[in-house]
Parts: structure tokens; C-alpha cells; sequence
């Protein structure tokens, strides 16, 4: 199984990298490539869990593991799980195929999947994404319990380490860093990210408990900063602009009649 | 208790638009963040997918996204053109119909985020005595095709050449480059990246900036220009394509007093002159958005109607016509309460 198992260069943590499409790149198939972590197979818990196909688990081929959109489309929960003595290992991501009037994904996300688990609260919705200088939430949890307290270690694609720690209810705040670089040659995700840069972060915690060590890690790819290559000033020139080409409009002329005294004949018809 | 709370159908229409403002443009805040995937994404009205609470988006997007996508891509590769390359545009056109079945071209009327914010704005003008300006019969002829232009060129024709890569990826969604209520939506949630300009490539620097400056010209002219970005907007050609399939319609009779009266055409915020000089098919124009102030204005009993299915939903009646213009002129001038700018400065000139 080529790729699969090997880390990420720049992450020891497990993850799970998504690739677009089979060979047409077809839009209703992706590729999942465990990366950082031994498993046999990938589950993926669909938001539909009534579907004969909400919970799948996809065997691991020579390039990874393929997840088709199913009838019920939408919002796909993706995890590949280690086990072997003392340690249980666990990588999860999020797979999104447009859907139109599935249901909301909440509940499935907030569904136990696994003991230790970091669950994003919420996951973007379509037309959106992680963005740089953006807050997200996410809920560290054991065995459904919120875990306070709990050091979580995120690490991006581009360089950045930072150490967080959950509150009371066990949620964390991460503010995705800006670290993409100014002189970095521009990465493109092909057409289908109409060339946008994106990067890839990680979130990961460990638990020991019951005389086992269990480590959980969510991926997800982030872009830049919302006015990356946007410019307030000029938008709001270019709007005075246009206000002012319609200003003629609104001039009175001195020789016009009152509206109301034409109305006022019309009151009579 | 209907009629006191709502004496006159424009303001039951303005509580309506005013409660879809909140659902299409703070939808997703109000009623969970994935609602805009659980109901259409193919709403027959401008509400805007980069409205990041937004409670549900135009079919527009979804149109222009699959053309270049799909259909463009496709096209190009030479890949067999079977049904399965068009099933997922057939499946938003089917969702946006089964919305527009039921209401029309009420969606424009009724439901439109940027359709309210210029009535909001037009109040405002006329509140502040500002000049009506209207399209004479002769002149608004101009102004018709462009809605055509704009739905042929921006929503269907640059987004398949996109795909074909004959024009730019940059022309992928040329529209909601350009679309106004890409702003106003994300303008009421305090968010300003739609306003900031994109100066990534000269293509998205020239289509933002004629966005930008679209939409301040809207929001100006409309203080004396009733809908002037309705009158160019795609959504209104593509809601004309499908207006004689829904069995709700705008009925009008053939009446000997019409040729004399013209009061409906004065109240048509669209400039429509057809309501007053045609009947039957031709009174339902392609510009009309079942706002109903013509039936409001016709001071005679029958003569146009609002129908669904045959039945009358709501009629003109002289009764009615009375009470209305106490209230307010066909222009939408308020009979009270008016801030005349230029009366104040000519009082305190003495």
C-alpha cells in the first residue's frame, strides 16, 4: 500500500489526507491516504444515519481508500484507527460532497466514534472553509466526556506549533494562524479551488487511561486570511464611485410639480 | 384582527419581505449553521451563498458553478455528453421549480433580500421628499434586454467558457462578481470582505470593481428610482422563463376604462405600462414581480386580480382603492409624515 502509513513530512501526528477524484477526477469520489498511522481500513460515518450506507468502513487499496458519494451525500465523518498493546491511535477528518437538503450534520459529528476524540463545534459549511485569523471551537472529549484542562498540540503545514488548553466544558479555541509565506509560489488545488492557497493543520491530544495510552488527531486544510489579496479601500472607492455617478438622480428640479399634487388628482379618479 | 394589524396588502408584503430578510440573510445564525444545506440552495431570489449566515442561496451560483464545473469541462475533454453530466443542473432547476410552482414571480416581490433593501430605500426617499424618477413607455424598452443580457452573458455563457477554458477560471462566477446583493446581504451581517475589492488578478480586480460600483449606484438611485437593479437582474429573466407554468398568476380583464385611468401603471414599481394598456397575457409582463400594488390601485371592482389556481387571492376593488390612496399615492408618496428636504431650506431662507 504505497503512502499509506508513511507520516507527513511535516507532522509526526496521524493523519488523513484527502485527494480529489479518482482518475477523471470525478467530484463524487475522493481518496483518503492515512498518513502517521498502520490501519487495515478507513470508516466513514455519513450524516444520513438511517442510510444503508451511514457507516462504511473502506478498505485500504494501493492508493488509500476510496469514499464515493453515496445517495445521501453531505457532510462525512473519516477515521482510521491503530491499535496494538498499551496504545490506541486514532486519525479523523471531515469530507464534505454537496448535498442538497441532507440533514444536519451535528448529531453525527457529536455521535462517539472512538474513547478520545476532538470534535469541531462546527465543522464549515459549504461555500466556507478554515481561514486564517479565524476562531474555530472544538470539543476535547473521553468516552463522551468533555475533558477540562487537556493539552492540545496543533501543527500546520507551514511551520507553525502552538500549544492550547481546553476550558471547563472542554472546548478549545484555535485561531488558525496566518503563516502562509509572502514568497511561497503560489499552491493550486487545479480548477477546483480556483487556484486559492491552502495549507494543512492538525490538532492532536493524548489520555492515558485504564493502563492504555490513547492519542486522537483531527486534520483539516485551511486558507488564507479572508482580505488576502483584497482591498477595503479600493471596494470602497470604487462604491463612493458609484454613488456619486447616481447623485444626478436624486437632484429636485426647480420647475418639477410634487408628486403629491399629481397623486392628489389621482385620489379623485 | 389580520386587517388591523395589516390594513393594506403592501404592508403585509413589506412584514413578509421583512421577515425573509431575516431568514435568507441571518437564517443560518437564527436556525443552525448547516440550514442553508438542508433547504433548497436553489432559491428563486437573490439571497447570497457568500453570506456566511445566510439561511439558504440564489440558484445562480449553483448554475454558474456547474456550467463551469461540469458541463464546460466536459464539454472540453470530449467526453461523452450523456444525461449524467446535466443530472445535477436538472436536479437544481427541479428544486428551484418546486419552490417557484407555488409562489411565482412572487419570490421577487415577496422574498427577495435586495428587492426589500431598495423598498427600504426608496421609503427613505420618499420620506425625504426626493424626486421620482420613472422609465417612460417609450424609453424602458431600453432597459429590458439588459436583464436578458446579463442572464445570457454572466450567468450561462462565461461560466461554460470558463469551463472550456476558452475564457479565464477567473470567469467562473462573473455574476456574483457583480451581483449588488452580494454586498447588501454580507453588509447587514458587519461582515466587509464582499466589499473589500479582489486584487488577486486584473479580471477579479475589473469585476469587483464594477460590482463595487453597482451597488453604490443602486443604493443611491433607489432613493428615487423604484427597483433599479431589479430591472437588470438575471433571477428576473429566469423567473420569466418559468412564469407561465405556476398556477399562481396576475390576471387582468379587458376594461373600457383603463385606456383613461393609467393608475396601475403608476403604481407598477417596474415600470410595467403594459398593466394599464393590455390585458390577459400580455398585463403579466416578464418584468412583473407580483407585488400587487396594481391590483391595490385599480379603482375598479374585478378588474385585475392575484391568482393561484384559478382561485382569486386577492382582487381590486374600488372599496379598497379609497382607503388605500388615504394612506399613500400609487408612487408610494405617504399622504403624512413627509420630511420635505428642500421645504426646510426654503423655510429657513424665509
Amino acid at each position: 500500500m504505497a503512502g499509506a502509513g508513511k507520516p507527513a513530512a511535516w507532522t509526526a501526528f496521524p493523519m488523513l489526507k484527502i485527494r480529489m477524484g479518482g482518475e477523471s477526477r470525478e467530484r463524487r469520489m475522493v481518496t483518503i491516504v492515512p498518513q502517521g498511522i498502520v490501519a487495515g481500513s478507513v470508516d466513514a460515518y455519513s450524516n444520513n444515519a438511517e442510510d444503508a450506507r451511514g457507516h462504511r468502513q473502506l478498505p485500504l487499496e494501493m492508493a488509500g481508500a476510496r469514499l464515493d458519494k453515496p445517495e445521501s451525500g453531505g457532510f462525512h465523518w473519516l477515521a482510521a484507527r491503530e491499535e496494538q498493546t498499551g496504545e490506541v491511535r486514532v486519525a479523523s477528518t471531515v469530507q464534505f460532497f454537496s448535498d442538497r437538503g441532507g440533514k444536519n450534520p451535528a448529531a453525527m459529528f457529536m455521535q462517539q466514534k472512538h474513547e478520545l476524540e476532538i470534535i469541531p463545534q462546527p465543522y464549515p459549511r459549504e461555500h466556507s472553509r478554515y481561514r486564517a485569523n479565524e476562531d474555530w471551537k472544538f470539543l476535547v472529549r473521553f468516552n463522551s466526556k468533555p475533558l477540562a484542562n487537556q493539552k492540545v498540540l496543533m501543527e500546520t503545514m507551514n511551520g507553525t506549533r502552538a500549544e492550547l488548553v481546553s476550558d471547563a466544558r472542554g472546548v478549545i479555541m484555535v485561531r488558525i494562524p496566518d503563516d502562509f509565506k509572502a514568497e511561497e509560489p503560489k499552491k493550486t488545488a487545479g480548477g477546483h479551488d480556483h487556484g486559492r492557497r491552502s495549507s494543512d493543520f492538525v490538532l492532536a491530544t493524548e489520555h492515558a487511561e485504564g493502563g492504555k495510552n490513547y492519542l486522537t488527531a483531527f486534520n483539516a486544510s485551511y486558507g488564507t486570511d479572508a482580505f488576502y489579496q483584497r482591498s477595503l479601500a479600493m471596494g470602497l472607492g470604487f462604491t463612493l464611485l458609484g454613488m456619486i455617478g447616481a447623485v444626478p438622480l436624486l437632484r429636485q428640479r426647480k420647475d418639477a410639480k410634487p408628486v403629491a399634487t399629481e397623486a392628489t388628482k389621482d385620489g379623485d379618479a | 384582527m389580520l386587517k388591523t394589524i395589516f390594513p393594506t396588502l403592501t404592508r403585509f408584503r413589506f412584514a413578509v419581505q421583512v421577515l425573509m430578510l431575516f431568514v435568507t440573510v441571518y437564517g443560518g445564525a437564527l436556525l443552525g449553521t448547516y440550514t442553508v444545506d438542508r433547504i433548497s440552495q436553489a432559491l428563486p431570489s437573490l439571497a447570497c451563498a457568500f453570506d456566511k449566515q445566510t439561511g439558504d442561496h440564489c440558484i445562480l451560483i449553483v448554475t454558474q458553478h456547474q456550467l463551469h464545473h461540469r458541463i464546460g469541462e466536459a464539454l472540453v475533454k470530449a467526453q461523452e455528453i450523456t444525461y449524467k453530466v446535466f443530472i445535477p443542473t436538472l436536479i437544481s432547476v427541479g428544486v428551484f421549480f418546486s419552490f417557484f410552482f407555488f409562489l411565482n414571480k412572487a419570490f421577487c416581490g415577496w422574498v427577495c433580500p435586495m428587492g426589500t433593501v431598495q423598498e427600504v430605500i426608496y421609503r427613505i426617499g420618499r420620506r425625504l421628499g426626493r424626486p421620482l424618477k420613472r422609465f417612460a413607455p417609450e424609453n424602458v424598452g431600453m432597459v429590458r434586454p439588459v436583464k436578458w443580457l446579463m442572464l445570457l452573458v454572466l450567468v450561462l455563457g462565461l461560466p461554460l467558457l470558463a469551463g472550456m477554458g476558452v475564457a479565464d477560471n477567473e470567469f467562473g462566477d462573473p455574476y456574483c462578481q457583480v451581483c449588488p446583493s452580494r454586498i447588501a446581504t454580507t453588509l447587514l451581517t458587519a461582515d466587509t470582505e464582499q466589499i473589500a475589492l479582489r486584487t488577486s488578478t486584473g479580471v477579479n480586480f475589473f469585476l469587483g470593481a464594477l460590482g463595487n460600483a453597482l451597488f453604490g449606484f443602486v443604493i443611491i438611485a433607489a432613493l428615487a428610482v423604484r427597483l433599479p437593479f431589479c430591472r437588470i437582474c438575471p433571477l428576473l429573466s429566469w423567473n420569466a422563463l418559468f412564469q407561465r407554468l405556476s398556477p399562481m398568476q396576475l390576471v387582468k380583464k379587458q376594461h373600457d376604462k383603463c385606456a383613461k385611468c393609467g393608475v396601475c401603471e403608476k403604481a407598477c414599481p417596474m415600470d410595467i405600462h403594459e398593466i394599464g394598456q393590455e390585458h390577459g397575457r400580455k398585463a403579466f409582463h416578464e418584468d412583473c414581480t407580483l407585488c400587487g400594488r396594481c391590483v391595490e390601485y385599480c379603482p375598479d371592482d374585478d378588474v385585475i386580480q392575484i391568482r393561484f389556481f384559478g382561485i382569486p387571492l386577492f382582487k381590486s376593488s374600488r372599496d379598497y382603492y379609497k382607503q388605500r390612496v388615504k394612506l399613500e399615492t400609487p408612487e408610494g408618496l405617504p399622504k403624512n409624515k413627509v420630511i420635505w428636504l428642500t421645504q426646510a431650506k426654503e423655510n429657513r431662507n424665509g
